[in-house]
């Protein structure tokens, strides 16, 4: 029987935007198995990105059940869902960003600089994860010394250094080219399939949206549909 | 200090080494203010060192009544018979003074005229690390010369020299323990005497060391009493007391600046704040990226006050390092009335000045350190 990893139960998240109460998220119930790859469709709006972020833990929600890893994290203090992001999650952003004034090492370094590690170990771990996204031969370059494609790579090994069990990605591809974007998109695959990781990805692309298992489809703020998709593993 | 805050602090100096010109331009106004800062404080401990009066201090300064300029105070060299002759006194010279500036000022060259047998007796402190002292003995226009002075007048053994209407020639360069004997040129007392056209006989004060510090007072009492019906009657005072009331103008000078220190610490404190608000609100989606991937809101608040604290260390250090080398290398000093202080850095003024500048560094990092911290990191990133 699969494990859930994230389950959301009427899930919202709304604030305040001067007099107006805006409601980017509603009463959203969501399952996600470990080891599943899940894109997010939708258009701008939708809540897509907020979904991200809650299950990320940079965000956190107005109402309902938002439990991942085995945690309630709605219901973690400041410091104890830093601690817990640290362990558990995985970003992947958009525009990467990456810290532009550390080397691609240095980057991929940060998430392990408060662990208990020793610095061999850490300089291993990091090396290794570098050499997972093919870049082990750019790790003393600076961000503005790769390609887009690169410093994409260099994020993702930055999310999965710490060896996460769920990674989240903002349009991963939506600043690249299409032969990047395949190679960042082919990567993301490989992580699941092959390393097991959960991933959860918000994206516009239909094309990326094919690499994924199942394809959800959002619209202010609910979920419209669902769709498995023919290669989901 | 555990690794995780040397892993950080080390993540703070590498975001500073890497904007060199920013971070220059910081350490650049930091090193000024704590160089003003440092100046300040040495003139301050430099005046505490020459006004304040110990309990082992056994040094008496006889001064003619009611003057207070070298010019003015003239007392009978035969006084030193009968002050030596009161119980408690262990050792008596008479000393002629003569400065080119009475009134407050930053050149002041001062001639002390001392029998020229009575010198080592009297301060065995001395030490001549340039040229003779017997050469001195010897040598009616001969010039003992403390090594600030010689310093900034560039002298050496066999020099000519040549201030307020006398010339000597230079026999010795002296070190004394007491920073106002290195600034000041001691000379024959007959020489300076006819020099100075007070004539032979006439001197400005008498310098009186007593056998115990706790005699100073008692001793100071019998001198005045013996003079007190004598037509240059004295007064009798500690040499720090003396040094105190005599030069006043520069007292009170010195107090001033105090707040000039303070000034300079205040923007010191200003400029490092300003720099590392600026540093936050330039890197506000950077924090957000550290918070992302784990860190918490105390560790980005760690590095910010970090490189707070690295500015305001860093750039102490060199302000105060160059503040000592300068001092050291103008051998400044102040005079008064006939009184010199000479500006000598010590190392309770540069540690403390180190240890206030991190404090403030990390003070004046605390408001941003605070924004970046509370920052939520969703807004953040949408930057």
């Amino acid at each position: 029987m699969s494990e859930v990893l994230i389950h959301c139960h009427k899930l919202t998240k709304h604030y305040k935007k001067g007099t107006l109460t805006v409601t980017p998220l509603e009463a959203l119930d969501l399952d996600v198995e470990r080891g599943e790859f899940l894109a997010l469709m939708g258009p701008s709006g939708s809540g897509k990105t907020t979904l991200l972020n809650l299950l990320a833990g940079i965000d956190s929600p107005s109402e309902g059940v938002l439990e991942v890893c085995g945690e309630d994290i709605s219901r973690l203090s400041r410091g104890r869902l830093a601690r817990w992001r640290a362990r558990h999650v995985g970003y992947i952003f958009q525009l990467y960003h990456l810290v532009p004034v550390l080397t691609a090492f240095e980057n991929v370094e940060l998430p392990l600089l408060l662990d208990n590690m020793s610095r061999r170990a850490r300089r291993e771990r990091v090396e290794n994860t570098l050499a997972l996204v093919g870049l082990q031969d750019r790790m003393h370059h600076y961000p503005r010394e790769l390609s887009g494609g690169q410093e994409q790579r260099v994020a993702i090994a930055r999310a999965l250094v710490a060896s996460p069990d769920l990674l989240v990605a903002d349009e991963p591809t939506g600043d690249l080219d299409r032969e990047a974007g395949d190679a960042v998109l082919e990567l993301l695959e490989r992580l699941g399939t092959v390393h097991g990781k959960t991933i959860v990805m918000v994206t516009h692309d239909p094309h990326a949206a094919d690499t994924a298992h199942r394809l959800l489809r959002l619209e202010k703020g609910r979920l419209l549909e669902a769709e498995t998709m023919h290669h989901a593993g | 200090m555990p690794a995780k805050a040397i892993r950080l602090l080390l993540l703070a100096v590498k975001q500073l080494v890497r904007h060199p010109v920013r971070t220059s331009l910081t350490l650049l106004g930091v090193a000024s203010g704590m160089f003003l800062f440092t100046t300040v404080q040495t003139m301050h401990t430099s005046l505490d060192r020459a006004t304040r009066v110990r309990a082992a201090d056994t040094t008496l300064v006889v001064y003619r009544e009611n003057r207070f300029c070298p010019q003015t105070s003239r007392l009978p060299e035969y006084y030193e018979n009968e002050i030596r002759a009161i119980p408690g006194v262990r050792e008596v010279i008479p000393i002629k003074v003569t400065v080119n500036n009475c009134g407050a000022s930053l050149d002041v060259i001062t001639f002390r005229g001392v029998p020229p047998g009575q010198l080592a007796r009297y301060a065995p402190e001395i030490a001549v690390i340039g040229g003779s002292y017997n050469d001195w003995k010897s040598r009616d226009d001969g010039a003992l010369v403390g090594k600030q002075l010689a310093d900034k007048r560039g002298l050496q053994p066999g020099d000519a020299f040549e201030a307020v209407g006398v010339r000597v020639i230079v026999s010795g360069i002296i070190d004394s323990p007491l920073p106002q004997d290195n600034a000041v040129a001691y000379v024959h007392l007959p020489f300076l005497q006819q020099a100075s056209r007070h004539g032979l006989g006439v001197v400005t004060q008498f310098n009186v060391r007593v056998e115990a510090g706790h005699d100073l007072k008692r001793v100071a009492q019998a001198i005045d009493t013996r003079f007190k019906s004598e037509s240059e009657p004295t007064v009798t005072q500690p040499e720090k007391a003396f040094f105190a009331q005599t030069a006043r103008e520069l007292v009170d000078l010195i107090g001033f600046t105090r707040w000039i220190g303070y000034g300079a610490v205040l923007a010191v404190v200003g400029l490092i704040a300003n720099a590392v608000l600026l540093v936050v609100r330039g890197r506000v989606r950077e924090n957000a990226i550290l918070q992302t991937v784990g860190f918490p809101e105390s560790a980005v608040g760690f590095v910010v006050v970090s490189e707070g604290a690295v500015l305001g260390f860093v750039g102490s250090c060199a302000g105060i390092v160059l503040a000592a080398v300068f001092l050291a290398w103008r051998g400044l000093t102040l005079g008064n009335e006939g009184q010199t202080l000479a500006l000598v850095p010590d190392a309770s003024v540069l540690v403390s000045g180190l240890v206030l500048a991190l404090v403030l560094g990390m003070v004046a990092a605390l408001g941003p350190a605070w924004v970046a911290m509370r920052r939520p990191i969703v807004e953040s990133l949408r930057r």
